[in-house]
């Protein structure tokens, strides 16, 4: 039984159409990802959805309840904001007092709230502070709290971790996973971070130009991208993308890239592959083999030269040069000095890790 | 070599091989604040003026020499001006119009800056598909001269009974300085982040409650400065004064207007200029006390556009 | 679409703004200028002749004090002009050296802290054939000197204009400096590594740079004229004779003392003609920012 539904929503500024007939059904406890680039439209529907912005046309429910008319109050939600968003007057008390401030409860069911959300996030010395005397992550916390006072069913997050510095984050990660299972509350979480998307959600809405480009889990989206731009999005370094041209002859498929022959006769094709079809393939850097291992069965091998290589501590990537462009492939850092610069290595890609996509709309084949 | 320093060594000082003179102030710099000093005595000639003459007897007065210090020293002309001096045919001194003038003060800053804040607060942080048209028909009115609205509001303020009462008075300076100081309202509270209004609308959604319980306590500066301009301009007015005052009511700067213009004989001069700087000195203070408020009402008001 | 409180509660609060502004302004306006068609006294009658209805205007361009009035306001316009070249002399001064700002600042605003009559009354002293400067100037011999403008009509004008430049250019001065403020200190230190002379700094570039600020001051400037009365009514009250009539005053007057309703509605309405004029080019230059902007 889906908990928060998008029907066929439009959203428009002037002549400038931001949402494009847009469908979504949000499962009961799912924490639900909306992942794109900025300006796909990704913050636009969540604020659709608290009712800070209205449709232009469409139907939006939460629970059984058509909400699309009703006030932000008054729909039974709760959001974090980007910049927390805390009343700079008002000490840490009195923003979770706030937070209640349109359900009119009695003092004593509110104060048991504001001790239950503070016990919760740890936030309980903090609570006669202002916000200017809090730390980010501090503030952080706070603006969860008056999320969490209101006990709610949804939860909205946009891009709460944008503001933090890396090694919080990671922390705030977690205990936003944390948070999840315990109250077990259905979450809309706005981020262009996909390490958060594919950390913390159980299903992904990559979006992009105000269309859903994809809608399934990590593993689907990571797996099996359904076109050229969830493709090229997911997975860093990103997936090799290269133009090849398909010959279909005597039973075998190949995708032919710069000179190199790509054995796909394998691949699970969705329609049946043409002759001379023009198409893209994608290549995870981190499913080429080890340079000069043998791998069985693979689906292509490379002789390449190294154009340069970077190394990051715990990980390194080398590029090679292919046809007009580059190859990224995944390193053992302790592997890296094979990959000098000018050095010609061989390296194979197994079969079943390829992905095809039409050349022309980009979906995948 | 690298020369770090290890904790609790001291460096040792050595004499400079290259020292440079000390420069001084440039000729330039002493030209500029020459002509700036010039300027500057312009500016306080006429209130030098006021301040010696009005101690000063007749006497000295006669003898025309403007720029003299008082000799002696008389504290008459200030006690006259402020008990007997006579505006028209009633004699009871400017002080009927300073207790005039705080009395228009009080309910008019109330009424405007009520007003006007709430006016301001709606117009930016609330959702008003006319706001816009509003705004910009607010921005004329802050400018159109008051003769083309005088008769009608005469009228008005009559048919209400408040004509010529002090109430009168600050009614119409409210309903005057609403649409200016709505759009300094409008464009400070434009300043306010919309994530803030973001999350009030989340949590209460109601207008009163987040304007009372968010915004206002936010507002505290823009308040100071919008009491300085208001008390000011209030204070200073003339043809408001003179047009909605009637006999009793009128505010000190209509008095001594009257005082000065309206005297029959040889002009008390040192009377007169008593009178003028007792009209002149509460915005006065204000203005060396909180001066740099004065100076944020002023750039704040001008540069809204 | 449904009812939504969030919607209303704004527009209710904006009820009495919107009523004054209808009411009080845009009402009066309209009332005005209608009443500016009709013969009305003392008292308001509606029926205009419409065989006859500008006459208040004829009459208006037949008057010599109205005549006078309008040309005292150009007048005054170009006098007071002086007061926003003297303001950005200050300010240009001012940023230049940096020592003692805040001193000179105070300084230079004080006056815009006073009332315009106490500042007619102050200048008027001055101004005193016998007793004022004047009186002074001759008493230690430099009697070639004539201070007493206000007692003359031909010089009566320019007496207000020195007060008034008086009263404005610290505003004038505040606004350029913060205009001055402004311009990125960047430009200071190119101008300097490239040598350019004060001069022409000033004059290429720097004035250049603030052609809106300019322009701000001019408008205030206009609208104040424009509406000048007070300090009329403190140093010259009109005179000598009606040398010193200015439009404000001559509305006032119209109604106050010649109780000729649309006599007086017919100048206020040609008052707020001008000023709709002034505004002109600020509306003309706003419009065509915007759309530059979004184009």
């Amino acid at each position: 039984m889906p908990r928060v539904t998008f029907e066929d929503i439009i959203k428009s500024y002037g002549k400038l159409t931001v949402l494009k007939n847009l469908d979504l059904a949000i499962d009961d406890g799912e924490f639900l990802v909306l992942l794109g680039p900025s300006g796909c439209g990704k913050t636009t529907l969540l604020n659709l959805l608290a009712g800070l912005l209205d449709v232009t046309a469409g139907r939006i429910t939460i629970g059984d309840r058509d909400v699309t008319d009703l006030d932000p109050k008054d729909r039974g939600l709760a959001m974090v904001f980007q910049s927390y968003a805390l009343y700079p007057t008002k000490t840490v008390r009195g923003n979770l007092k706030f937070g209640l401030a349109a359900h009119k409860l009695p003092a004593a069911e509110i104060e048991q709230r504001i001790a239950w959300a503070a016990r919760l996030l740890q936030i309980e010395p903090l609570l006669d502070r202002k916000p200017a005397q809090l730390s980010g992550g501090q503030r952080q916390r706070v603006a969860i709290g008056r999320a969490l006072v209101k006990k709610v069913g949804v939860f909205l997050f946009d891009e709460p971790l944008s503001n933090l510095d890396a090694k919080l984050r990671t922390e705030m990660r977690l205990e936003i996973k944390k948070l999840h299972d315990e109250l077990k509350s259905t979450i809309v979480y706005v981020t262009h971070d996909q390490i958060e998307a594919m950390t913390m959600a159980t299903r992904i809405a990559v979006m992009d130009a105000g269309v859903i480009q994809q809608f399934g889990s990590p593993d689907e989206i990571y797996g099996r991208p359904a076109n050229l731009f969830v493709a090229g999005f997911i997975g860093s370094p990103a997936m090799n993308l290269r133009p090849a041209t398909l010959s279909v002859a005597g039973g075998k498929v190949a995708a032919r890239a710069a000179g190199v022959d790509l054995d796909v006769s394998r691949y699970g094709f969705v329609s049946p592959p043409q002759d001379g079809q023009s198409v893209v393939v994608g290549l995870r850097p981190e499913h080429f083999g080890e340079p000069d291992a043998a791998v069985t069965d693979p689906a292509g091998n490379f002789s390449l030269p190294v154009q340069y290589s970077e190394k990051t501590g715990s990980d390194a990537t080398a590029y090679l040069k292919f046809g007009d462009g580059l190859i990224a492939t995944r390193v053992d850092p302790e592997q890296i000095g094979r990959f000098r610069q000018g050095d010609t290595v061989n390296i194979s890609f197994p079969q079943g890790k390829l992905h095809v996509f039409d050349a022309q709309s980009g979906r995948r084949l | 070599m690298s020369t770090g320093l290890l904790s609790g060594e001291a460096r040792v000082e050595a004499a400079p091989r290259f020292p440079r003179k000390r420069k001084g102030i440039s000729g330039r710099s002493i030209a500029i604040l020459v002509f700036l000093s010039i300027c500057a005595a312009f500016f306080c000639v006429p209130l030098y003026v006021i301040v010696t003459t009005s101690f000063k007897t007749m006497e000295q007065i006669r003898e025309g020499a403007i720029f003299s210090l008082p000799s002696p020293i008389t504290f008459e002309p200030w006690v006259n001006a402020w008990d007997h001096a006579c505006s028209g045919i009633r004699c009871e001194g400017l002080k009927v119009g300073f207790w005039n003038s705080v009395a228009i003060l009080f309910p008019s800053l109330v009424l405007s800056m009520t007003l006007s804040s709430v006016t301001g607060y709606a117009l930016a942080l609330w959702h008003v598909r006319w706001a816009g048209t509003f705004l910009f028909i607010l921005f004329i009115c802050a400018f159109v001269p008051f003769q083309i609205i005088m008769i009608p509001l005469i009228i008005l303020s009559s048919g209400l009974k408040v004509y010529g009462t002090i109430w009168g008075i600050a009614i119409i300076h409210a309903v005057l300085s609403m649409p200016f100081l709505t759009l300094v309202f409008r464009n400070y509270y434009k300043g306010i982040p919309q994530e803030i209004m973001s999350a009030a609308m989340m949590d209460s959604g109601s207008f009163w409650r987040v304007f009372g319980e968010i915004i206002l306590p936010m507002s505290g500066n823009i308040f100071i400065v919008v009491l300085i301009l208001q008390v000011t301009s209030i204070w200073n007015d003339f043809l408001l004064g003179l047009t909605f005052g009637g006999l009793g009511t009128q505010p000190m700067s209509v008095v001594l207007a009257n005082v000065v213009i309206t005297t029959t004989g040889e002009a008390a001069y040192n009377e007169n200029m008593a009178a003028a700087l007792l009209t002149a000195i509460p915005p006065l203070v204000i203005y060396f006390i909180l001066g740099k408020f004065f100076v944020q009402g002023i750039t704040a008001g001008a540069i809204k556009g | 679409m449904a009812f939504r409180w969030s919607r209303m509660s704004p527009q209710l609060a904006l009820t009495p703004a919107v009523a004054i502004t209808l009411v009080a302004f845009i009402g009066s306006i309209l009332w005005t200028i209608y009443v500016s068609f009709t013969s009305s006294k003392a008292f308001a009658t509606y029926g205009i002749d419409f065989t006859d209805w500008a006459r208040q205007y004829e009459r208006l361009f037949k008057d010599k004090g109205w005549t006078i009035a309008l040309k005292n306001m150009l007048v005054l316009g170009i006098g007071s002009f002086l007061a926003i070249v003297f303001g950005f002399i200050l300010a240009a001064l001012i940023d230049r050296e940096k020592r003692g700002e805040g001193f000179f600042r105070t300084v230079f605003l004080y006056p815009l802290a006073v009332s315009l009559i106490v500042t007619g009354v102050a200048w008027r002293w001055m101004f005193n054939p016998s007793f004022g400067l004047q009186g002074a100037l001759h008493s230690i011999g430099l009697t070639f000197i004539s201070f007493d403008w206000l007692s003359k009509p031909e010089t009566a004008m320019y007496g207000i204009i020195l007060a008034s430049v008086w009263q404005g250019a610290g505003f004038y001065m505040a606004l350029m400096l913060s205009g001055l403020k402004s311009i990125n200190t960047e430009i200071w230190s190119a101008a300097r590594l490239d040598g350019v002379s004060f001069w022409r700094l000033y004059a290429e570039i720097i004035i250049p740079m603030m052609k809106f600020t300019f322009l701000t001051c001019a408008i205030l400037l206009s609208l104040g004229v424009v509406k000048a009365y007070d300090i009329v009514v403190a140093m010259t009250n009109g005179g000598p004779g009606q040398a010193t009539w200015v439009p404000g005053y001559f509305t006032i007057n119209a109604y106050w003392v010649k109780s000729n309703l649309a006599y007086a509605s017919a100048a206020a309405a040609l008052m707020l003609g001008i000023t709709a004029l002034i505004f002109l080019p600020l509306v003309l230059l706003t419009a065509w920012r915007e759309r530059a902007r979004t184009s």
